[in-house]
């Protein structure tokens, strides 16, 4: 109990300690306030932007919830719809390694070539990069449940959906979660950069307005906003994972 | 039919898919095959882009130099942390906590820190791959069989032996796999730096054909990155089986 109290003193003193340094070395004009704002300057920044960015981010946030819930939905689905029919997984699964480990970013001037400036890019490039992720860990989850119980199901007689529905499903919720905690992240990395290479709204498009017009103390305020807002979304993640693992007991 | 077999028929499908449904819909935006492979043969005979080499140069570079900084940082940080309780529980969660912001939330900052030079990129690519190869120098230090380094000390091994002898190799299976993620990581920021803003680098001469509209071009860039991407991980992997040989 002690021990976690000071490790969280030891925390608390350490950002403390290093937003006071960082204060003290730009006053000291060892830096240069254009790139280096002090901590004090970006808390007036942040002022000043504060009405527009926390619109860009519910924008940007809006545009993340719509991606997420497509990558889930497809990502799972196709996961455990490949990972479960052997004939599927032997053939398509060079091609998914091969699609998630190749940087998407890559196709993004194609993207927005088809889909245009705004909205439609965001999301659809959101969608792709976390799709994958989820993907390849639920189909990978659903290759690694025991075989023993695959075949004491089916040769007590389960049809195909009893197999899917009390074997394989219950066997992967944990790496189901796992894999959409990480999905957030990688769906809300997307829209961000979309929003960045050609946004017209949203927090991409104001950081990268903000770092083109030289506004540093607005530009550092800006992501620490993002920040605590992907953190604070993860945490809620972890917190309702645990939530769910009490309740499936 | 083999599987191969199955593969190589897919695989044939899909570009022939792709080439029809560019003919009937817009050639110029979805690229069929039959116009991506002559802009890839006129990008590799240097006539679309005559300064392909510079850039493809380049961009090696910055990823070769992001990666470096990446695994000494990761490794110095990592183990830093990992050897100390104080440290590691202080700052590991607020490593953790980080690791779960967006990365590219980071790249404005550094584009206005370090320019739209190579320094930006490389600073991107390293705070990417930094990440995994620390957070596996942790994951690695937890694996290590204590028993074994309470047995090597009391068998009188020096403080560097018990490194070298019990943790590194109790250890490398993990760490190789964060290197490697590491390394895909490097390459990422590296090419996300490139593509969301550069003047020169493999990023820059894509932005610079989907600008003009070359789209043929684009393809072809794209596909020349990706075998610089695909040789980095072909490099990666051998260096990998080299070590897991050596710990087996």
């Amino acid at each position: 109990m002690s021990a976690t109290v000071r490790v969280r003193a030891l925390q608390g003193v350490s950002v403390l300690a290093l937003l006071a340094l960082w204060e003290a070395v730009v006053r000291a004009g060892w830096v240069d306030p254009l790139f280096v704002p002090a901590p004090s300057a970006v808390i007036r920044g942040f002022g000043s932007i504060a009405p527009t960015a926390l619109n860009a981010l519910g924008d940007t946030l809006l545009k993340t919830a719509i991606a997420y819930v497509l990558a889930a939905a497809l990502g799972v689905t196709a996961g455990i719809v490949i990972g479960s029919v052997r004939a599927l997984h032997d053939t398509l699964h060079p091609f998914v390694v091969a699609v998630y480990g190749m940087p998407k970013i890559l196709v993004l001037p194609w993207i927005v070539l088809m889909l245009g400036f705004g909205t439609a890019p965001a999301i659809a490039y959101g969608t792709i990069h976390g799709l994958f992720p989820i993907l390849v860990l639920v189909m990978g989850a659903v290759r690694d449940v025991d075989r023993h119980l695959l075949t004491v199901a089916h040769s007590y007689g389960a049809r195909p959906w009893q197999v899917y529905l009390k074997v394989i499903l219950p066997a992967i919720v944990p790496s189901v979660l796992a894999s959409l905690r990480l999905g957030i992240v990688f769906c809300l990395l997307g829209v961000l950069i979309v929003e960045m290479f050609a946004g017209v709204r949203g927090m991409g498009s104001v950081m990268g307005g903000l770092a083109n017009g030289f506004r540093a103390p607005e530009l550092f305020a800006a992501t620490g906003l993002v920040s605590a807002a992907s953190i604070a979304i993860v945490l809620g993640l972890d917190h309702l994972n645990e939530k769910l693992s009490h309740w499936r007991g | 039919m083999t599987i191969v077999a199955i593969r190589a028929v897919i695989l044939v499908a899909i570009l022939a898919l792709w080439e029809i449904a560019a003919r009937v819909g817009n050639p110029l935006i979805y690229v069929p095959p039959s116009a991506a492979l002559p802009a890839l043969g006129e990008l590799i005979r240097l006539r679309s882009y005559p300064d392909l080499l510079e850039h493809l140069v380049l961009t090696a570079e910055e990823i070769l130099v992001a990666y470096g900084l990446a695994v000494a940082g990761g490794l110095g940080v990592g183990f830093a942390l990992g050897l100390n309780r104080v440290l590691g529980r202080t700052y590991g969660p607020i490593l953790a906590a980080l690791y779960a912001v967006p990365s590219v939330v980071w790249y404005p900052s550094l584009m206005l820190f370090f320019g739209l030079d190579a320094a930006s990129k490389i600073a991107f690519g390293f705070l990417l791959g930094f990440f995994p190869v620390t957070l596996a120098v942790l994951a690695g230090i937890r694996q290590v069989n204590p028993h074994l380094v309470t047995v090597a000390r009391s068998f009188g091994a020096s403080s560097l032996t018990v490194f070298a002898k019990v943790m590194v190799p109790g250890m490398l299976f993990t760490l190789m796999g964060g290197l490697r993620t590491g390394l895909a990581l490097a390459v990422i920021g590296v090419i996300v730096g490139e593509i969301l803003g550069s003047k020169s680098g493999m990023g820059s001469l894509i932005n610079h054909a989907y600008g003009l509209f070359r789209t043929a071009d684009y393809v072809a860039l794209v596909i020349v990155t990706l075998v610089l991407i695909v040789a980095t991980d072909a490099l990666a992997s051998l260096v990998e089986h080299r070590a897991r040989r050596w710990t087996a």
